[in-house]
């Protein structure tokens, strides 16, 4: 199976002439800046002082453990996680089932659906700082049942939570057009199967569609889960990290550590707790989530 | 490789090829001109006809001028001088020159200085352990925008604005009585880099100091405190909200008064024509007592240090810093006013009553203090004001650890980097 | 008969359901058109005309198409090819291999944005279409989306042209790109989004009016230090949606439901 196909040199050299763009691309422009930012890690470096540069070991590491503001960042970076993935996921699986087979307007409604993707998350941010004011449009509707009235982004009870759902209407379009694409690569024959063997709907969204989906909504997590947690342009033009840090996330402390306090080294640690949590998660995941024809559509 | 791959990579090079060919900047003509790089952050519209005139005055000169954005303007001018590309001139916030000029990043310019003193305002920024390494070139500073209809409903005189604090919380109770859906004062709440320059207003207006000459921190002094606890009065009639919030509310008549900068006059003009409001200068704590003070912000030329072109750059900020040049700047981006004294008796300014207020509120106007940690205190003390506008703690105990912190940065500094 | 009807009644309630998604999805968008048309003298185009006129923005609109043709055109042939051997062979440290792939998106960008800048300023191309277009030739985004596209297609078609005695690459262009067209379509539209809508590199890695890409001169224009200019930058963020407005447009119809007339051929 796999393995034959790599023991003819042939084969061989063609993975590597696959492979050898990427890595010319990565070689030239990846490996010099992962470096660089690696080292920062345990130096003391500020651009406005390159001279001055000097090694300090661990003691930017350390002084994770020390410092509030990271433990809240990392607290509401997870909280952000573990509650936008799941719900873009599912959600947009669910358009995406929504989609499927004969619809009138088809073409439509999937544009409509990927509108929110098409714009800038600084726009569609802009926007949203004002539909959540006191006077925006979600508290005009929400007047109508008597509730209106609420500074949704200045509550730190509720800043968090407003952030979140922008994210969610903003994502769930385009993973529903990703789940959509993924559709096609299951064979018709296994839903004539399915219903000629009386499967209903959830049957056979259980024994086909989600098997045969499985490498696809690897793929969602992971990719929602590394963007989640970089989340920084959203909260930057919302809230900027407030009300009472209540939205401050990792990177947005990672952007103020190094740009606004010129502490690149600590920024750099930063950041690489945000490239090992979201390794972790990517590993777990890729893992748990085999390839699906070897599992699922099986026979063939 | 078989047929199909080369005619994809042949598609991409191809493609590749000419977009590179479209690229290739500029042509071959060698240009003897000396280069001046110059960054700036406001529109190219307008400074490229200033440099142009430059160029047209100084033959051997060449200006190679850059829009930056107002957002991410300070990442790209970090980058630059981490790579030893750093542009000759450029513009830099009155809040970031301190740093800049503590690193030991510009050029010393204390001789122009000497010059200048006197026909310019806001030079404090500017000035680290006693050498000048910024030219101011415009300023703005913020002063009271109130709405005139609602102090009418209110039972208030339209053409008294207050001037004190008593009368400033006795106005906005009244206002923020009116209805439900009506705010007496705006205070921004809910987003970080502002928060201090409104609050400040009042500390400075009370003589309230954030670090002293000797560098001595005391923010946690009564004049502080007492301002903050009167901004914590005057909140029980506030809508506390986020700029925008606190714009689009004015702009509706819904919102009697707010602190805020001249970029307002434009929007106002163009997106509520008809909204009749005034312009005073930030009330004093007493009628006997403190001044009308307010928070100004100032762009400052500074040349970067190394500079091949010194003296070609320095003469080039000389040139633009000129009135009449700041003055077309200023009347072009409509939020700035030039940072010369000629602007105070200039009639462009002082006949229009709302243009007037500005230009005489920037005589008692402060910058942030020129501490190389100011963005970092600038910081504490936005939480402060958070903490306390919430509700969190009591102003007197937030001071003091806003006072603790303070310090702790400010120590950070003390060492000059070699 | 009745699971006719029933089935009728569903394919109602499916497209009712679709309805009330598609206004949640538009409804901020018609609001930012409305914003960018309410000008003060009522409803026009004065915005849009603004903002076409204040700088160069047709140059603008050139280098943003000339960026994302290049970066397509590269990542439809390299990540196919990547994403293919990913999935298909048994590569040596394959698995860490793949990780590196999709680490470089796992890394802020924030904190990569200083070297990269000193790596273009030491190979001079600081200010050229090489900076816009080089780095981002093979999006680990789509390398991941096309292998894992293929982990659910069987690989029967290619290993009957494999005993025909095809080569891997007419196997890859001919057999395994036709198949994976939907993944492909994604893709496209991945990669002129996110490369179309760029902003930070960009603005950082250029520095003259004529490498300005378009969502650089939108920012340039209407973010003022302090107060949001509205209007323009609504009309700005329009004009800048279009273009892949059409793009999505072309790319979807490719994203087509049940690939079994492909397969079988």
């Amino acid at each position: 199976m796999r393995s034959n196909r790599n023991k003819s040199g042939a084969g061989r050299s063609a993975v590597t002439l696959f492979l050898l763009p990427w890595a010319v691309v990565y070689g030239a422009f990846f490996v010099f800046p992962f470096l660089f930012s690696f080292a920062l890690g345990f130096l003391s470096y500020n651009p406005l002082n390159v001279a001055g540069t000097h090694w300090v070991g661990a003691a930017n590491i350390t002084r994770l453990f020390h410092d509030p503001d990271f433990a809240q960042a990392l607290r509401n970076t997870i909280l952000f996680v573990v509650g936008t993935v799941p719900v873009t996921t599912v959600l947009a699986l669910g358009v995406a089932l929504l989609l499927r087979g004969r619809i009138p307007g088809k073409d439509f409604f999937k544009a409509g659906l990927f509108l929110p993707s098409i714009l800038s998350v600084v726009v569609i941010s802009l926007l949203f700082k004002l539909f959540y004011a006191p006077g925006g449009a979600l508290n005009r509707a929400l007047g109508v049942v008597g509730l209106g009235g609420h500074g949704w982004l200045t509550d730190p009870g509720t800043a968090l939570l407003a952030v979140m759902a922008m994210d969610v209407w903003a994502a769930v379009g385009y993973y529903a057009v990703i789940f959509y694409a993924a559709f096609a690569a299951i064979p018709d024959e296994l839903y004539e199967a399915a219903e000629l063997e009386g499967a209903g709907f959830f049957a056979t969204l259980r024994h086909v569609t989600l098997p045969m989906l499985r490498p696809t909504i690897g793929f969602v997590l992971v990719i929602n889960t590394i963007r989640s947690f970089q989340v920084f342009v959203e909260v930057l033009v919302m809230t900027q990290g407030g009300p009472l840090g209540s939205t401050n996330t990792l990177v947005l402390h990672l952007y103020e550590t190094a740009f606004r306090r010129l502490d690149y080294g600590y920024a750099s640690v930063i950041a690489y707790t945000v490239f090992v949590l979201s390794g972790i998660f990517s590993i777990v995941v890729i893992r748990r989530l085999r390839p699906g024809y070897a599992t699922g559509g099986g026979g063939a | 490789m078989n047929r199909h791959s080369r005619r994809a990579i042949v598609v991409v090079a191809a493609v590749l090829s000419v977009a590179m060919a479209l690229s290739s900047p500029g042509c071959g003509r060698k240009d003897e001109r000396r280069t001046i790089r110059f960054w700036q952050f406001w529109d190219i519209a307008v400074i490229r006809p200033m440099v142009e005139q430059f160029e047209a005055e100084h033959r051997d000169i060449r200006v190679e001028v850059e829009q930056l954005t107002w957002k991410s303007g300070l990442e790209k001018i970090q980058a630059a001088l981490a790579s030893g590309t750093q542009p000759d001139l450029c513009e830099l916030g009155s809040t970031w020159v301190p740093r800049f000029s503590y690193e030991g990043v510009l050029e010393d310019l204390t001789a122009l200085y000497e010059v200048e003193a006197d026909s310019f305002l806001m030079w404090d920024s500017a000035i680290w352990k006693g050498r000048v390494y910024g030219l101011p070139w415009v300023q703005g500073s913020r002063a009271l925008f109130y709405n005139r209809d609602l102090f009418r409903r209110a039972g208030l005189d339209a053409d008294r604005p207050p001037t004190t604090w008593a009368e400033l919380l006795d106005a906005a109770s009244r206002i923020d009585a009116l209805s439900p859906d009506i705010y007496g004062f705006g205070q921004n709440l809910g987003e970080r880099y502002v928060l201090y320059k409104k609050f400040m207003a009042f500390a400075w207006g009370n003589g309230g100091v954030i670090l002293d000459g000797e560098g001595k921190v005391r923010i946690a002094e009564a004049p502080t405190r007492e301002a903050l606890e009167f901004y914590l009065e005057l909140s029980k009639y506030s809508l506390k909200e986020k700029q925008e919030v606190l714009d689009h509310h004015f702009k509706t008549g819904k919102l009697g008064m707010q602190i805020s900068g001249a970029w307002n006059l434009g929007n106002y003009a163009i997106e509520a024509p008809s909204l009749d409001y005034g312009v005073a200068l930030v009330p004093k704590p007493a009628a006997d007592r403190g001044v009308h003070a307010s928070f100004a912000g100032a762009e400052m030329l500074v040349v970067f240090k190394g500079s091949p072109v010194r003296d070609d750059s320095v003469e080039l900020a000389r040139f633009l810093r000129q009135y009449h040049r700041a003055k077309a700047l200023s009347l072009a981006a409509g939020s700035v006013f030039p940072a010369s004294r000629l602007a105070l008796e200039d009639t462009t300014f002082t006949r229009d009553p709302k243009l007037r207020v500005f230009v005489e509120q920037a005589l008692t106007s402060y910058t942030a203090p020129a501490h190389p940690g100011w963005i970092e205190m600038e910081e504490v003390i936005n939480r402060t004001v958070e903490e306390v506008l919430y509700g969190r703690r009591a102003p007197r105990w937030c001071l003091e650890s806003a006072a603790e912190e303070i310090e702790k940065i400010a120590s950070k500094f003390e060492k000059q980097p070699e | 008969m009745r699971s006719v009807q029933g089935a009728g009644a569903k394919r109602w309630l499916r497209l009712a359901a679709l309805v009330v998604v598609v206004v949640v999805m538009a409804y901020p968008l018609v609001w930012m058109v409305s914003l960018s048309l309410r000008t003060p003298e009522g409803v026009g185009w004065r915005f849009y005309r603004d903002v076409w006129q204040a700088g160069p923005f047709d140059r603008y609109f050139v280098n943003s198409v000339i960026v994302v043709v290049v970066v397509l055109a590269g990542n439809i042939v390299f990540c196919a090819m990547a994403g293919y051997a990913f999935a298909r062979y048994r590569i040596p440290g394959g698995s860490f291999l793949f990780l590196l792939v999709i680490s470089t998106i796992m890394l802020p960008k924030q904190i990569v944005l200083v070297p990269m800048y000193i790596l273009m300023q030491k190979l001079h191309l600081l200010n050229t279409y090489w900076a816009l277009t080089l780095p981002f030739l093979a999006d680990p985004f789509n390398i991941f989306l096309i292998r894992q596209y293929l982990h659910a297609i069987p690989p029967d078609c290619e290993e009957a042209a494999r005993l025909e005695g095809a080569g891997e690459f007419t196997i890859l262009f001919r057999i395994v790109m036709p198949m994976m067209r939907p993944a492909l379509a994604v893709v496209a539209i991945h990669t002129c989004l996110i490369n179309w809508n760029s902003f930070l590199f960009p603005f950082i890695l250029t520095h003259t009016t004529s490498m300005r890409t378009l969502p650089v001169g939108v920012a340039l224009l209407s973010q003022g230090a302090h107060s949001i200019d509205w209007g323009h930058l609504m009309a700005g963020a329009v004009i800048s949606a279009m273009p892949v407005v059409v793009a999505f447009m072309i790319f979807q119809r490719h994203i087509i439901s049940g690939l079994t007339t492909g397969m079988s051929r």
